[in-house]
């Protein structure tokens, strides 16, 4: 049924994007009669969040419907098993992609079966034919997610219907604001009594990770939205205002954590990456894929020489920070490992996991030395120097000594799974947040509950 | 579907590819003279829905009578039904008008009503100028009416087959997500879909971006493709499930009792009337009722006969009869209906009945105006019978005095003669060995013998059947000295035994429902483990004497359901008429329910599978997957025999003999123009390839030179062999001799094989008897018989008739342009076994 206009196809070239860069200029001075007044379509700005909405799912590295993919720029604009050409600049009669998605025949039109792209959407691929089909990108190969601008998000809700998971939060350095994960949002809050202090928007659906610069001057916001579009973003702290996005990448970002010295960033993903960043350029210095399944945490050594990793396919890791080498897998766990940081001493290390416990091993040569039993999987463990936190589903909150592992407190009231934490020494506040969308802080010179609320602005318990 | 086993058959020759061209020219030859057309092509109805012709209805007829939307979310599918003066019906939903009086109260959009406020209304309904009104009652508009997780999200999911066995209903799941198999654990369902993978699969902040969502929809890759719309009924109920808040469900919150399925069971549609929408009502514990027509999941036991639309609309295709299936979860209701259209020309033929047998099937075929075959003849009679009552071809003397003779009563007395053979029970026992996974190896060598005399001689004495199945159910002792307690060695724990007795004497397959409830039927978890705490107190303890094993059973002992950690009290369908359990021993209690004469399972079972033995096709088919969801071809049919069953005291024989008697049995392969589509209902026979042992034996029989097998008395049979793995037959095995490691009859299979194909083609067992010296021909040829002595004799032997004038002339030219007359026997007698007519009981 694709076949119907490959009588048409007289020119059976191969539209590779350097056809469409060679036409490019005649196309140029033709359109630019029509379209004045406005600005260029840019393929990167403009083209491929369409294309990532509309397109990718059923033309991507999963699905390669018809042989066709979407997933880099040349592949767009290289003909699937039609070969009929996708794009042909300034000529939307042979653009077979402009042709489709405009098409009258439901059995042609796409997204086939599913809902129309909208009119600014086919306004936008239209002027961007009519331009040139020009790539505004360097290297046309380049993946979509590596070429698109850090993406606008929406409006965080005014009130929240429900609450939802808190899965991520930080204190300030100076313990005045608890900072929690919200929906678009990051919402701010007055560790002493509970109240709404602010909410910084344009951030990503969900926040899975926080992370404050060790200058105080940085904080680092790891979301996404599931099965999407993972990000880590680096703000202001002082203003909330974007100062870079890094990682774009198409599933969430899980943990993040900065350098000791504050100039690189690793980041987990969902896209079973580990990744570190140069935080002075935005340079992607390491990608790391000896996981096979999510990395669920990441964590430095005390002297930045290495960086270990927990993930979903029930190993923690060691790798060399300089070259990404592999030091060491640990095994132990055999379930999903959910938290990892370091041993004061650097020569041991911490991982906890959905095997209900915290195990501590050797990096030399992965052998346990160690282990804390709990009541359910265990979740990110919060590491403060000497002292760390972990939490879990059987509704605890424990805080333990680094160097002991000796358990110091634990924090009761949460009714749900408690899924973050975080710890302030200065002011010797533990918070920490629940399935349930509860938050409790509580002292931690005598364990009882300063504040609690529901990190939901709006949200009423029905 | 149309392939039917002989002409898969013929592929699979036609793969082979090494046998001459001048064979497979003789081949389609002799399928020419069997009528057996290699015609493959076969007409459909249109696919599309063909208009309704309304024509002049005398009334109109609406159900439901009267509609309350007692909540938010509750809904009403209006059918329409209009009524002709000859007395025909139609459904005429889809082109009828229907509206709301006050839109204020109610909306209509394609035959469903949906409240608005709460008042009082009706409904007018229009069609062919007749009107009839429905009121409409709608209240309580105003309250919450939250989503039931189980019955409103899971039944959407299921409703999708994203819970099916073949995506994320799978044990494994897919791509990482698990769901229970149709949603039979919520508990667990609730949790993956709410808590797992760090809560990602559902957004309660903002539903439609919930990935459980955005991936059917393929807005996000899916490896399962596109499998829901933003207009289905299954999406907006899971949105806001999940926009609620993803609450799960109370523990004590009401659950299905029961289904409403509209129209009920037994619905004719005349052609041109083919379509019928359906109405599905859930029935709930505390007593309330929703509509779920759009949640349900439907589904047509004959896909040939009419197809269901996701929203319940039946489309017939042809004629027939067919169960429309509908599920909710796990609750299970069949309506059936049966589609009628005037074939042209068609005329009843009215062959006369012989029994009770003959007047239900013909019933049966006149109403679908199929035309019942012809007689068969003699020789084919003759053939059949032998091999369907003692798995042997006729001896050619046989056969020969049966063609002469001239008595009307010659069929009826063959009939009781074979009946009283002893090749009857020891051929009737390989079919029991089958299902009792008799074989040495599961039995042990001594045995296997006594096993497989033991019945035999239950055969041989016609023992009752309710006897035999309690010899069997409830046998204790020796496996020595009581023969049938090893049916307890082949079921070897207490799952076996279910499975075993609920295949064999109930006709279910239970297997399923060990790990979950059984996905096309009303059986649950429960009911396994509950069928279970029957006979898990049975207890095997080796003797150390030989291969002896002791059956006995404990007083004491409970099952626990694995998933609910629940004691199981004992449990079979129809519960309540269980009785009083026995203190001694509870297999007691069972055989008693079992064989009690109102049983709804145990005699149809044993008569349906002595049918199918008989017919090649069980009245239900497959004969051990007796369900709601794969209904008999002719209920009443098997009905009548299972009463006549028990009222003779569960006598096999009898009723063997009475089904063999009919002239349904003994019609002609032979189709016609009126019955030519006809695989189900029995206007013809049914050809099919002989059994292996049948095959072993008939070629010994046309060679006249017996197999022997080691260890076994000379002159014993394949047909009669105790167990497969006694003689270890590589000719057997190659032509489908069943393994016997399962109780499901489908290890026989009608198949063939390329196996089979090369043993045919120039197997070593084959040659050796062609060119054995000794052979019928070879002796013949020495005695100075002439060509066509030998020809006719050749025929009469392998295929109980004389060959064709054609025939005679073609082989006798054969035979002169050979110079060597043992050689080109020995080809003739080859092409013989290979011809479909040798190889097909017909």
């Amino acid at each position: 049924m694709t076949k119907k206009r490959l009588c048409f196809n007289v020119t059976c070239f191969a539209v590779l994007y350097r056809s469409v860069v060679c036409i490019t200029a005649l196309a140029v001075l033709v359109s630019a009669a029509n379209v004045g007044q406005a600005e260029p379509v840019s393929f990167r700005k403009d083209i491929v969040p369409i294309l990532m909405d509309n397109c990718l799912a059923c033309h991507g590295p999963k699905k390669a419907e018809g042989d066709y993919r979407v997933d880099s720029f040349e592949r767009t604009a290289t003909a699937g098993e039609s070969e009929l050409d996708t794009l042909t600049a300034g000529n939307l009669e042979d653009s077979e992609l402009y042709r489709r998605i405009v098409s009258d025949d439901p059995d042609e039109r796409m997204p086939l079966e599913g809902d129309p792209l909208k009119k600014e959407e086919v306004q936008l691929l239209k002027q961007w034919i009519e331009e040139g089909a020009k790539y505004d990108g360097e290297d046309p190969k380049a993946d979509l997610y590596s070429i698109m601008l850090p993406p606008a998000y929406p409006a965080a809700p005014e009130t929240y219907p429900n609450s939802m998971p808190t899965s991520a939060m930080t204190f300030t350095p100076d313990g005045a604001n608890l900072i929690v994960g919200g929906y678009h949002e990051l919402t701010v809050w007055n560790p002493t009594d509970g109240s709404l202090i602010r909410r910084i928007s344009d951030v990503g659906q969900r926040t899975y990770a926080l992370a404050v610069s060790p200058d105080g001057k940085m904080l680092a916001v790891g979301s996404g939205a599931p099965g999407r579009l993972g990000e880590a973003r680096i703000l202001s702290l002082e203003s909330g205002e974007l100062q870079r996005s890094l990682g774009m990448t198409f599933d969430v970002v899980m943990d993040l954590a900065f350098s000791p010295d504050g100039k690189r960033l690793a980041v987990g993903a969902a896209d079973n990456t580990l990744r570190v960043f140069d935080l002075e350029t935005g340079d992607e210095q390491l990608k790391i894929t000896s996981h096979s399944n999510w990395v669920t945490a990441v964590g430095w050594s005390k002297d930045g020489k290495r960086i270990a990793s927990a993930s979903r396919d029930k190993t923690a890791k060691v790798f060399n920070a300089e070259n990404g080498e592999l030091v060491i897998t640990y095994a132990g766990h055999s379930k999903p490992v959910r938290g990892v940081m370091f041993h004061p001493d650097d020569k041991q290390v911490f991982s906890s996991g959905a095997d209900n416990k915290i195990h501590r091993w050797n990096v030399s040569d992965a052998k346990k030395t160690a282990e804390v039993g709990f009541g359910g999987p265990v979740y990110k463990l919060m590491n403060y120097g000497d002292v760390f936190i972990a939490t879990s589903t059987d509704k605890s909150v424990r805080q333990f000594e680094s160097q002991s592992h000796k358990l110091i407190r634990q924090y009761n009231g949460q009714q749900d799974w408690v899924l973050s934490s975080a710890f302030h020494p200065g002011t010797k506040r533990v918070a920490a947040g629940a399935f349930d969308g509860r938050v409790i802080i509580w002292n931690a010179e005598d364990g009882k509950e300063i504040a609690s609320f529901i990190a939901a602005p709006g949200y009423s318990p029905k | 579907m149309r392939i039917s086993s002989r002409l898969r058959f013929i592929v699979c020759w036609a793969v082979g590819g090494c046998f001459s061209r001048k064979c497979f020219a003789a081949l389609l030859l002799m399928m020419a003279a069997l009528g057996i057309s290699t015609n493959l092509s076969h007409s459909h109805a249109a696919e599309t829905l063909l208009p309704i012709e309304v024509g002049q209805p005398t009334r109109l007829e609406v159900f439901p009578q009267s509609i309350q939307l007692t909540t938010a979310r509750q809904v009403a599918q209006v059918i329409v039904t209009a009524h002709y003066k000859d007395g025909r019906i139609q459904d005429v939903t889809r082109v009828s008008s229907i509206t709301s009086v006050d839109s204020k109260v109610a909306k209509v959009a394609a035959g469903i009503a949906y409240p608005v406020g709460d008042g009082e209304t009706e409904l007018v309904v229009s069609a062919a100028g007749l009107e009839s009104r429905v009121k409409v009652a709608v209240s309580s508009q105003s309250l919450p009416d939250p989503v039931s997780f189980q019955y409103g999200a899971l039944a959407g999911f299921s409703k999708q087959g994203c819970s099916a066995g073949a995506c994320h209903g799978s044990p494994s799941g897919k791509g990482g997500f698990r769901l229970s198999l149709r949603a039979f654990d919520p508990k667990l369902d609730g949790e993956t879909l709410v808590r797992e993978g760090s809560s990602r699969r559902v957004n309660s902040v903002d539903p439609d971006q919930s990935l459980v969502l955005l991936k059917p929809l393929m807005k996000v890759a899916h490896g399962g493709g596109l499998q829901i719309k933003s207009t289905d009924a299954s999406y907006h109920v899971i949105r806001d499930w999940i926009g609620e808040g993803c609450r799960l469900d109370a523990k004590d919150a009401a659950t299905c009792t029961k289904l409403e399925v509209y129209p009920p069971s037994g619905r004719v549609l005349l052609h041109p009337a083919h379509t019928q929408q359906l109405s599905v009502r859930a029935h709930f514990s505390d007593g309330s009722v929703r509509d779920v027509t759009e949640l349900a999941v439907y589904s047509s036991s004959d896909d040939e006969v009419a197809t269901i639309t996701p929203s319940g609309l039946v489309v017939g295709k042809d004629r027939g009869e067919t169960a429309v299936i509908v599920r909710f979860l796990d609750r299970i209701e069949t309506s059936f209906i049966t589609f009628v259209q005037e074939v042209e020309g068609f005329e009843w033929n009215d062959p006369p009945a012989s029994n009770y047998v003959d007047e239900l099937a013909f019933e049966k075929l006149r109403q679908l105006q199929f035309q019942p075959a012809a007689l068969s003849s003699d020789s084919e009679f003759i053939r059949r019978v032998y091999l369907d009552v003692i798995g042997l071809l006729p001896q050619p003397s046989e056969a020969e005095a049966f063609l002469a003779d001239n008595s009307p009563e010659k069929r009826k007395r063959l009939i009781d003669e074979l009946l009283e053979r002893p090749e009857y029970a020891k051929f009737w026992a390989l079919k029991w060995g089958d299902l009792l996974k008799l074989t040495s190896g599961n039995v042990g060598p001594r045995a296997v013998h006594k096993y497989a005399r033991w019945l035999e001689s239950s055969i041989a004495t016609n023992q009752r059947y309710d006897q035999f199945a309690r010899d069997l159910i409830a046998a204790r002792g020796s496996t020595l000295s009581n023969p049938p307690a090893n049916f307890y060695r082949t079921a070897a724990d207490t799952n076996e035994s279910v499975e075993i007795i609920s295949q064999v004497f109930l006709g279910s397959r239970l297997q399923c429902a060990q790990c979950h409830n059984h996905p096309f039927e009303s059986w649950t978890q429960d009911n396994y483990y509950g069928m279970a705490a029957f006979f898990n107190r049975v207890q095997r303890q080796k003797t150390g004497r030989g291969n002896e094993l002791l059956v006995w059973t404990n007083r004491t002992g409970d099952v626990i359901q694995p998933r609910t950690r629940e004691v199981m009290q004992p449990w079979v369908p129809e519960n309540e008429s269980l009785g009083k359990l026995s203190d001694h021993d509870r297999r007691e209690t069972f055989v008693n329910w079992l064989t009690r004469a109102n049983n709804p399972f145990f005699a149809k079972v044993e008569v349906n599978r002595i049918w199918a033995q008989i017919m090649g096709r069980g009245i239900v088919d497959p004969p051990d997957d007796m369900r709601s969801s794969n209904p008999p071809a002719n209920a009443k049919l098997l009905d009548a025999l299972a009463r006549d069953f028990v009222d003779s005291g569960y006598d096999r024989k009898k009723i063997l003999r009475k089904m063999l008697n009919s002239r349904t049995y003994q019609t002609s392969f032979r189709t016609n123009d009126f019955n030519r589509d006809d695989e189900k209902y029995f206007s013809h026979y049914l050809p099919r390839k002989m059994s292996a042992e049948q095959m072993l034996d008939a070629i010994c029989h046309l060679t006249d030179r017996p197999e022997t097998f080691a260890g076994l008395r000379i002159g014993t049979k394949a047909t009669q062999l105790p167990a497969p793995d006694i003689a270890n037959s590589e000719f057997l095995k190659a032509v489908g001799q069943p393994e016997r490691q399962t109780v499901c009859a489908c290890e026989r299979t009608g198949d063939s094989n390329l196996n089979m194909a090369i043993q045919f083609f120039n197997g070593g067992l084959i040659a050796g008897k062609l060119k054995d010296k000794g052979n019928r021909f070879h002796r013949m040829i020495a005695a100075g018989k002439n060509n066509e002595e030998i020809i006719r004799h050749l025929y009469l032997t392998g295929l109980s008739r004389l060959p064709t004038q054609g025939e005679l002339d073609g082989t006798l030219k054969y035979l002169q342009e050979k110079d060597d007359r043992g050689a080109a026997f020995e080809d003739i007698c080859w092409a013989m076994m290979n011809t479909i007519e040798f190889l097909f009981q017909h």
